[in-house]
């Protein structure tokens, strides 16, 4: 009796090509900017413009169970909340600018994208592909760890694997 | 030039710094990225400019000094824009890249540095995912090896 391995190679060439990763990299930076540049327009200590934004939930609804909670909930706590959009989005900037738990603020950068398409999407001079283009954009974010490609998650992830403490294994796991 | 990936990463954060004031350079008002000018640029280059020296020369504690310059300037930006007194002169899209450069190059600076290697194979650094070639191979193989008897 013998035996043949049929190997299937471990890394795929495209996938692990420099190309690849600069592509990824690109897009990981370019969706930072993205976040970057949007924390700039939202101003304390009134958040006028964030604020009109926000109550285009209510005035033309997409989703009656967040138009509820907008108008419940966040607009007569508009300034906590309007603080927390920036601290999110200049955080999302920031974290996917460097690679730094990519994966985690791609998830984050979904559900923000969600909130922000459930607010404007009915509002008159949107256009929807946008908000649908910007999900997708973090889901290939999180689907290619991009942060693995040119970011700090790529520089510390062995550091990571290495240590026993509890920290690095989240830090694995959001990388 | 280091091959320290750390090193590397510092240098290249700094050098982030370094050429921001490219963003200066934007003639419209609503595309500009991020609000760099008059103050911010300045701090914004020079740390820059010390992270580059500090990952160039492998000196950690100058990569922290720039790390740390970076956290003092998030923190002054965030108190301070939308307000009459603006020392940096930003607003929130300066806030954040000054946060990622500060949470970068601290993390960078603050890091062991027992072992260093990329994450990734195609990094000729990396000595971490390459695993000894008898056992890449029985990785590789285990869910297709296909046994034939002939």
């Amino acid at each position: 009796m013998t035996t043949t391995n049929t190997a299937v190679p471990a890394t795929d060439a495209v996938a692990d090509s420099r190309a690849t990763r600069l592509l990824l990299a690109a897009l990981r930076v370019g969706v930072g900017l993205l976040w970057i540049e949007n924390a700039g327009w939202k101003t304390p200590p009134d958040f006028n413009s964030l604020r009109g934004y926000t109550q285009n939930a209510v005035d033309y609804p997409v989703f009656a169970p967040f138009t509820w909670v907008v108008e419940h909930v966040v607009l007569p706590n508009f300034t906590v909340f309007a603080w927390m959009t920036l601290l999110v989005e200049a955080s999302l900037g920031a974290f996917l600018l460097i690679g730094l738990a990519t994966r985690l603020w791609a998830v984050i950068g979904i559900a923000q994208s969600l909130a922000i398409m459930m607010s404007v999407l009915n509002a008159p001079n949107e256009w929807e592909w946008s908000f649908y283009l910007m999900i997708f954009a973090h889901v290939a974010l999180f689907a290619t760890a991009a942060g693995r490609c040119y970011g700090l998650d790529g520089v510390l992830r062995p550091t990571w694997r290495r240590s026993r403490g509890r920290l690095s294994s989240v830090l694995l796991r959001l990388s | 030039m280091t091959s320290n990936p750390f090193d590397r990463a510092a240098l290249t954060l700094g050098a982030v710094g370094v050429v921001s004031p490219v963003f200066a350079l934007s003639t419209s008002s609503n595309n500009n990225f991020v609000l760099v000018r008059d103050a911010s640029l300045v701090v914004l280059v020079i740390l820059g400019a010390c992270a580059v020296i500090g990952g160039a020369t492998a000196l950690r504690p100058l990569v922290l000094v720039a790390g740390a310059g970076y956290a003092v300037a998030t923190v002054l930006q965030l108190v301070q824009f939308g307000r009459s007194t603006n020392w940096l002169n930003g607003n929130g899209s300066t806030f954040a890249l000054l946060l990622g450069l500060a949470v970068g190059l601290l993390v960078v600076g603050l890091s062991s540095r027992e072992h260093p290697a990329s994450d990734h194979p195609a990094d000729p650094a990396s000595t971490e995912r390459w695993v000894p070639l008898p056992a890449a191979t029985a990785t590789a193989t285990a869910g297709v090896a296909r046994m034939t008897e002939v």
